[in-house]
């Protein structure tokens, strides 16, 4: 097994390149990771807002309209002079001012005047104030109308039921994307990254002519050397795939594993694993020099992955630009994880559409691999 | 031991070798001299099967050669013309390389490659990766990849090409060594003083083919000339020209800025006659020189031009 020995000694030598791929990778992994959730976290957290009240009437309806708004809001009580409620709304110190009238109980529940509010222009929350205070008030009008007493009638309202929403959801198993999708939508370029620059590095070590002379004259049979160079060529696959897999065990554990599409993304990645080394090995071979490699190792994977949606999602993508990613391996990889995310467990026809973009992935493997007998063929004999 | 016959091989329409035979005995230092493009290359890559050939036979230790021979190829050690090592590995990790693809003992291996470091003097430098070499040591490590699995028979392909004295000296005086302990050498080179130095049986090569062997004294002996005289002299006229012509032994008189050279079938006194003729004459002279032919002699005799053309 001297070649293959031979191979990882000097993919060895390469070793510091590798691990800052990888060390980029998990930190953007994780990065992304924490960023998903909290703003998944922030899209549904119930806000309190600063309220001002300028409470001119001083009485115990006025204080328990103010006890029903602390219950929901942060409450301040402020002077009632023009100049300051300005000054208040000015600097943002507050984003809705209350002006209970002298009063109170007449004006406003018994000739059912408004309440006079001032709010920061354009606010959304504001009228989620509005509405608040006015269901308040109905109650209260409702409640003393009905013969409780003005004290019952506000004890009442401040249990006043909170609305409630309902999340209507686009299909039946469409659910929140879960996290690792991001992680996954980043192998692409973790694979064809360090896949095209190791194995072009080697590549570039032993196709120099003068040692593929020395090879093919020595006693091992150039079959043997193919074969050993090949097997360590699918060993540094094997062992970043392995690595990318337990990455995202680690870093999502059970919410990963117990997923029922957990077969899909492996297999999905173990594609495009394949799609990487042969893609790689196919470029490594006309590779002449050190900068050469950098320069078709960087455009392979940058290029690739930012027009087949590992950088950009594919939803945001421009629909041309998306018809050119389909003659490239990676959108296949990246449209059955965007299919994915989207479902808990597979329908039918959409499971059926997976394999077909898997079988394209496969497809392109075959291409490529095609390609590389032809061109070392080719090679060989010339 | 080695048995070419016949040898053709065409690029095109170009005949790199033109019907080349050889034999090769075992335990010589066989050099293949001829200027760049004579076909020397071609014939050593012919002989490896590194080159398929339109026609003719290649036999090696009495078994024909092919690509898949490999016992043949497991007897043979190959110094290619240009250094050929991984940069990427060191000096002990080359040696160790190309010999595991003989050698497959890993103690046994472990030895020969210590040996090889020793024996091309590259002990200071196990560690060291070739860029870090000078163009000399960079050579002896091409050398030592070869000779490490201690073959029957080694190929050296130009093998001093841009070395400085110190380091050609070292490496000849390795390949004579190498043939003390018994392995046959095949050695190429445009170099006709390095040939000489080593080599006991000598062939010729130009246009693809082999145009005079033996030794280096069968080779001189094959030759009209026996003394080359050259004479720095002051202003000769034609007619003293031709005095010098029918000198005996002068077959041939060459005189060019001001400078004097005869060529003289090999016999006693040329040199006396003509510096006699000079005085006779009472022509003024500088320094003179007398040569015993030289492999560029015959070389130039043989095909009417130098050998480095």
């Amino acid at each position: 097994m001297t070649v293959f020995k031979g191979y990882l000694k000097i993919l060895k030598k390469n070793l510091g390149m590798l691990l800052i791929y990888l060390v980029i990778f998990f930190a953007i992994a994780i990065a992304l990771q924490a960023s998903a959730r909290k703003e998944h976290l922030g899209t549904f957290e119930k806000t309190r807002i600063n309220v001002a009240v300028a409470d001119r009437d001083q009485s115990e309806l006025s204080r328990g309209l103010i006890r029903y708004l602390s219950t929901i809001h942060n409450v301040s009580e402020i002077s009632s002079e023009p100049s300051v409620m300005q000054e208040e709304l000015f600097y943002r110190n507050t984003s809705y001012i209350v002006q209970i009238p002298e009063n109170f109980y007449q004006t406003c529940i018994e000739e059912e005047e408004p309440l006079s509010v001032t709010k920061v222009p354009g606010s959304y929350t504001s009228f989620y104030v509005d509405q608040q205070i006015s269901t308040w008030i109905n109650s209260i009008r409702t409640y003393t109308a009905a013969g409780f007493s003005l004290k019952e009638a506000m004890d009442a309202s401040m249990e006043l039921p909170a609305s409630e929403v309902t999340m209507y959801k686009g299909t039946e198993n469409n659910l929140e994307t879960p996290p690792y999708i991001y992680y996954f939508r980043y192998v692409p370029y973790l694979f064809l990254a360090v896949l095209s620059y190791s194995m072009g590095y080697v590549l570039l070590a032993f196709q120099k002519e003068d040692i593929l002379k020395r090879m093919r004259a020595s006693a091992v049979s150039l079959r043997r050397q193919n074969m050993e160079g090949l097997l360590a060529m699918f060993m540094l696959g094997a062992v970043l795939w392995l690595i990318s897999v337990a990455g995202v065990c680690v870093l999502f554990g059970k919410e990963f594993l117990t997923s029922p599409l957990i077969g899909y993304y492996v297999l999905n990645t173990a594609l495009m694993l394949g799609i990487a080394l042969s893609l790689s090995y196919l470029v490594g071979i006309f590779v002449k020099n050190s900068n050469m490699l950098n320069g078709i190792s960087n455009l392979l994977s940058l290029g690739m992955c930012f027009l087949c949606g590992t950088f950009v999602p594919m939803s945001i993508m421009n629909k041309s630009v998306l018809k050119i990613a389909q003659f490239l391996p990676v959108y296949w990889y990246e449209s059955i994880n965007e299919t994915l995310a989207q479902y808990k467990t597979l329908p039918v026809p959409v499971a059926e559409e997976i394999w077909k973009s898997m079988g394209i992935e496969a497809m392109f493997i075959a291409a490529f691999v095609f390609m590389i007998l032809a061109i070392s063929k080719y090679k060989q004999q010339s | 031991m080695i048995h070419i016959e016949n040898l053709v091989k065409r690029y095109g329409d170009l005949v790199a070798l033109n019907h080349l035979s050889l034999d090769i005995k075992e335990g010589e230092i066989f050099g293949l001299l001829g200027p760049n493009g004579s076909g020397k290359t071609t014939a050593i890559n012919c002989l490896l099967s590194l080159l398929k050939y339109d026609k003719g036979d290649i036999e090696i230790f009495g078994q024909k050669m092919t690509p898949d021979n490999y016992e043949v190829k497991q007897q043979i050690g190959i110094v290619l013309q240009n250094v050929a090592v991984f940069d990427e590995l060191t000096v002990s990790e080359n040696i160790d390389y190309f010999c595991g693809l003989y050698i497959h003992d890993k103690n046994r291996r472990k030895e020969l490659v210590e040996e090889a470091i020793r024996f091309v003097g590259l002990e200071d430098y196990r560690k060291t990766r070739p860029q870090k070499l000078s163009g000399g040591l960079l050579r002896r490590l091409n050398i030592a990849c070869g000779i490490a699995h201690k073959p029957r028979l080694i190929i050296l392909d130009e093998p001093t090409v841009a070395v400085d004295p110190q380091s050609r000296n070292k490496i000849l005086e390795g390949i004579q060594e190498l043939n003390r302990q018994g392995s046959t050498i095949i050695y190429t080179s445009h170099y006709m003083e390095e040939v000489e130095q080593i080599c006991t049986r000598i062939a010729i090569m130009d246009h693809g083919r082999v145009i005079a062997s033996g030794t280096t004294e069968e080779l001189k002996k094959m030759i009209k000339t026996g003394e080359t005289i050259t004479v720095e002299a002051l202003l000769l006229t034609e007619k003293q020209l031709q005095d010098i012509r029918n000198l005996p032994h002068v077959f041939d008189v060459h005189y060019e800025d001001q400078i004097l050279t005869l060529r003289c079938t090999g016999a006693q006194h040329n040199l006396i006659r003509i510096l006699n003729y000079l005085q006779s004459q009472n022509l003024t002279f500088g320094r003179v020189f007398s040569e015993l032919p030289t492999l560029n002699d015959v070389f130039l005799e043989i095909t009417g031009k130098q050998l480095r053309d």
